[in-house]
């Protein structure tokens, strides 16, 4: 059977893709045990050198983050005087923005895993990143212009308010994950039970799918020492990969249906989990303008930062659409297999949504600190 | 293959960069600290006494909806239910304040009533005044006492001016004071010249950076 016969041999690949993945998770999971096993008060010396051994590149981001961060009150203050300080506030808001979506508490871990577990489209993954950043500058507003501007509320009041918004925003995560993890681990264990059946794979499944299989294979065994022509193989088959788009996909929705309107309106649970959660950082700018009798200013300015945090989270989800394009493309090369391992990476996603959404809703991973002191 | 490498290190880098990320926030509250170490005649160290002056940012948004007689202003009896907050609060995490005795560690225990937060009208900062006695008090030739946010939220520096005092301690005691830099461009230049793998001894990072005041009574 030629299947198990490619599938015997080439699955390495895949399988290596996914080693690698899960050694990256795994790793990074180390770091944050890392981080957060520092908490015994006497082990190593450290200060603040928890937030700086990550090396230059993200040392400097906080760095910067920081440094922004504390120009926003000097810079509502001279707003009073000079209205054209302004201008100035919301180019630091925008630089703010670009630079704290680096940090935590803004979904782009979420809305990446969404991706890749999803299948999604690049313009799909910046819509979602624009809209959560936006969502996410309304409800800070939103918080601040009722709570405290409307009602005169305490910080303790928004903290609280904040806090159960927190609980609903990942709460939605898990769930997001949990049906993501249901619907591609019915495909996973579906498509593993074709494969051990390798018979009926052709037959029942994915009819083309076997034809390319054994389109590929008679390639290479024909056209062995041709790389010119091998490649020339592998892009035929891509393609006509792209019109049957039948493989493995029995139990998962096609890309053209997600981008239908049932698809938007799941991409809709996703902007409104990740973009629930207002920024710390707007809301006390917010209330600092509002104090100055700014608060308009302080209005624009969040979503002028909310637009800095979507490009950077536009970015990192483009990262995300690539990765998982080039792992398809690679997956699409091998038969039956390198599917399987696609359908591995997307269950792996999901688990990953729902693990950060229960970290964050359980307090273990450090989101960003609704002000307590 | 090498493309493979290059692809296989994006997705691992990626992973970790959001998760170190996520395990490390900027601060949003900076204090300035002021710390007395107290004595007792018989030369044990008794407790600290903090004040801790929050940025001008977060402590608007603290008296956010804080009624006040005076608009603007803030009298102690006004600021009692939110020191009481903060002092609840701060339990959760040590009060920052981390303390060695001769090498040892030192317990704390919570603030006796007591504690108060002030209100600078000019500034408009909140300064909170509390006190941590030691749960046992002790002799110590060498004390050192450190105040940070292991999470980096707050972001705690000691005072430019007069950051400690030692209070009724033996005439012999001295005090050293370490303050921590902020991360500025050289600290984060010193960082990316170490390289990714090389460690410099003689850069103990942080030892270097900690709040860190250090009494010998030898």
């Amino acid at each position: 059977m030629p299947v198990s016969v490619v599938g015997g041999r080439r699955p390495v690949v895949p399988i290596a893709l996914i080693v690698a993945i899960i050694a990256g998770l795994v790793l990074a999971a180390g770091v944050i045990d890392g981080a957060l096993a520092q908490a015994g008060p006497f082990g190593t010396p450290r200060g603040q050198a928890p937030a700086a051994p990550v090396g230059g590149v993200l040392g400097w981001i906080f760095a910067k983050q920081a440094e922004f961060y504390r120009q926003f009150s000097g810079l509502i203050r001279a707003a009073k005087a000079d209205g054209s300080v302004a201008w100035g506030l919301f180019g630091l808001s925008f630089l703010y923005g670009i630079f704290h979506a680096a940090g935590p508490g803004h979904g782009k871990a979420v809305i990446s895993s969404y991706i890749v577990a999803n299948n999604e489209t690049w313009t799909r993954g910046v819509v979602l990143s624009f809209a959560s950043a936006l969502l996410q500058a309304l409800i800070a507003v939103a918080v601040v212009g009722i709570a405290a501007a409307l009602l005169n509320a305490s910080a303790a009041t928004m903290g609280r308010a904040v806090n159960i918004i927190e609980i609903v925003s990942y709460s939605l995560i898990i769930l997001i994950g949990v049906r993501l993890l249901w619907v591609k681990g019915r495909a996973f264990v579906a498509l593993l039970q074709t494969l051990h059946r390798p018979a009926a794979v052709g037959a029942a499944v994915t009819p083309r799918h076997h034809d390319h299989a054994s389109h590929h294979d008679h390639g290479r065994h024909d056209h062995g020492h041709d790389h010119q022509h091998h490649n020339h193989e592998h892009a035929h088959h891509h393609h006509a990969h792209e019109d049957a788009s039948a493989w493995g996909h029995a139990h998962a929705p096609e890309p053209e249906e997600l981008a239908g309107p049932g698809g938007w309106k799941r991409g809709l649970s996703t902007i409104v989990a990740v973009g629930l959660r207002p920024c710390s950082g707007a809301i006390l700018v917010l209330v600092f303008a509002l104090a100055q009798g700014l608060f308009w200013t302080g209005v624009v300015s969040a979503f002028v930062m909310g637009i800095g945090t979507a490009i950077t989270v536009a970015v990192i989800a483009s990262i995300a659409v690539g990765a998982r394009a080039w792992a398809q493309h690679i997956a699409e090369a091998r038969s039956g297999y390198g599917m399987l391992a696609m359908r591995g990476i997307e269950v792996a996603a999901s688990i990953v949504v729902i693990a950060f959404g229960a970290l964050l809703l359980t307090g273990y991973m450090v989101s960003e600190r609704m002000v307590g002191i | 293959m090498i493309r493979r490498l290059f692809f296989f290190g994006l997705a691992a880098s990626a992973g970790l960069v959001m998760a170190t990320a996520a395990a490390h926030a900027h601060p949003h509250v900076w204090v300035t600290v002021k710390s007395e170490l107290v004595y007792a005649p018989d030369g044990t160290v008794t407790g600290v006494r903090h004040a801790w002056t929050f940025d001008d940012m977060f402590s608007t948004f603290a008296t956010q909806g804080i009624e006040s007689k005076k608009k603007g202003e803030f009298t102690r009896e006004e600021l009692a239910p939110l020191a009481e907050v903060n002092v609840g609060s701060l339990k959760e995490y040590d009060f920052f304040t981390y303390a060695r005795a001769n090498g040892k560690k030192v317990e704390f225990e919570d603030p006796p009533a007591g504690y108060y937060l002030d209100f600078d009208p000019k500034d408009t900062v909140l300064t909170l005044h509390f006190t941590l006695p030691l749960k046992a008090p002790v002799k110590a030739k060498e004390l050192t006492l450190e105040v940070y946010d292991r999470e980096f939220f707050v972001d705690f520096s000691f005072a430019e001016k007069d950051p400690v005092k030692l209070v009724g301690a033996p005439a012999q005691c001295k005090l050293s004071v370490g303050r921590p830099q902020e991360m500025s461009a050289s600290m984060t230049q010193q960082f990316s010249q170490l390289g990714a793998n090389q460690r410099d001894p003689s850069l103990t990072i942080g030892a270097e950076y900690a709040n860190k005041i250090s009494v010998k009574c030898p």
